[in-house]
């Protein structure tokens, strides 16, 4: 007779406990980022930060032995592919000196330096990565009292990581330009055409709305395109800054579109140190 | 109130590591889904009532650092673990890796239910091989980690029952 009651209770506690999940689901998805679950959320981050903080420090090093050793054949390759590249940067140094004394020139004749330079920027580390499979987010450890605002863009040293999508006063949440939710207006450097750059996870980037005829070769660079339509839309990325690279270009006769593929700049799985822009993206 | 306090200690402690080293360890670009592991641990170990409250809350406290709408974890950790804990009161097997199999099946069939209902909600846009490639991935690291973790959660649980437990 007991065990008919346990279950029955048990019943009844699932029952109580997925309806209480529903709820949360819907109230959460009609709210948005303005409902008081949001603000519960936040005060979570603030909560687990300083303890994510704690635990990185500690556990970073273990972290690095062990992604070192599961990535050990890429690494391989790498090193092979850099020394490669060495040598052949080596052969253009000579070359170089005289375009870039040109690009500086072009530079400071567009005022494009003098902008770039006004840019305010504050550097943050990265302390945790976000819970799931399916959002590529990072944490750092700058918030609201930094100056960081929802939106802000956030670079590394070797191109763009993506923008700032949740803020508590000492941390802050970054949505990775990998995340399928990620979507950035992209520049071919060559072309000048533009696009839309979005995320396919742990796949290369997707860059889309490029006309078939535009002339597209692998190893063509993409960077953010800035754009401003007055009282519409404004980018949220400044412009200028590397996205990645063309890895695949795909031409079919019969779409109106070119299928492109990019391989980020910034190498994700080691990013341990930011550059968030404290601007609202259109300097 | 001590069983509280170790469910949220035990919590913490998988949602800290999750977001910090397991982060770095990736398998083929997975990330083990430790919320998971635990939450079928305690329905294994305890049974469904149990099994269901821990999916629970680690559900709604992973929910809580994500950018998704609250509540998609928890519903699938507490069914998780309530269908844990009824297969377990049905599944006799003196086998030590029965717990690895149930974690690897529990993890697989946990993330497909995650996906499609994110699917549904407008969260997640990804292909359906894409899903099944992380679901069995995740599976295969829980799996993996299953030996170790499960001892530990195993002798956490025990230790804190307040009666002596008669087994039979």
């Amino acid at each position: 007779m007991a065990l008919p009651s346990r279950a029955r209770s048990a019943r009844l506690l699932v029952v109580t406990l997925v309806s209480v999940s529903l709820v949360t689901i819907t109230i959460d998805y009609r709210q948005g980022d303005t409902g008081p679950l949001a603000a519960i959320g936040n005060t979570a981050l603030t909560v687990i930060s300083p303890l994510q903080e704690a635990v990185s420090k500690v556990t970073k090093p273990v972290g690095n032995f062990f992604s070192t050793l599961v990535r050990l054949p890429s690494i391989r390759n790498d090193n092979r592919e850099l020394r490669a590249r060495v040598d052949e940067l080596e052969s253009e140094i000579a070359t170089s000196s005289h375009d870039s004394a040109r690009l500086a020139e072009l530079e400071a004749l567009l005022g494009l330096r003098e902008s770039l330079d006004d840019i305010p920027t504050t550097g943050a580390l990265v302390i945790a990565n976000g819970p799931s499979n399916f959002e590529w987010t990072i944490t750092i450890d700058r918030g609201s009292s930094d100056g960081i605002a929802l939106d802000m863009p956030v670079v590394a040293a070797a191109g763009l990581v993506g923008r700032v999508t949740r803020v508590t006063s000492a941390s802050s949440v970054v949505q990775l330009i990998i995340d399928p939710d990620s979507f950035v207006a992209g520049r071919l450097d060559v072309s000048r055409t533009t696009g839309l750059v979005s995320g396919e996870g742990e796949n290369d980037l997707r860059m889309s709305v490029v006309s078939a005829e535009t002339e597209v070769v692998p190893g063509e660079q993409v960077v953010t395109a800035g754009y401003k339509i007055p009282g519409i839309a404004e980018s949220v990325f400044p412009s200028g800054i590397l996205i990645g690279s063309v890895s695949r270009v795909l031409s079919d006769e019969a779409e109106l579109e070119k299928f492109i593929t990019i391989r980020p700049a910034v190498d994700f799985s080691s990013l341990d140190a930011v550059l968030v822009v404290l601007s609202d993206g259109s300097g | 109130m001590r069983r509280t306090l170790l469910l949220v200690a035990v919590i913490l402690s998988a949602l800290l590591l999750q977001t910090t080293i397991f982060a770095d360890v990736l398998l083929l670009g997975a990330k083990p889904e430790l919320m998971y592991l635990v939450t079928i641990a305690f329905a294994f170990l305890d049974g469904p009532t149990p099994g269901a409250i821990a999916g629970f809350a680690g559900g709604m406290a992973e929910d809580f650092l994500l950018d998704q709408p609250k509540g998609i974890t928890a519903l699938t950790l507490t069914l998780l673990g309530y269908a844990v804990g009824m297969l377990r009161q049905y599944v006799v097997s003196p086998s030590p890796v029965f717990p690895v199999f149930l974690v690897a099946g529990g993890t697989f069939a946990g993330v497909l239910f995650y996906g499609v209902v994110s699917f549904l909600l407008g969260q997640l846009d990804v292909s359906v091989l894409y899903l099944v490639r992380v679901a069995a991935l995740s599976a295969l690291y829980n799996a993996i980690l299953t030996p170790l973790v499960f001892p530990i959660l195993r002798r956490v649980i025990e230790g804190s029952r307040t009666s002596k437990v008669v087994r039979w």
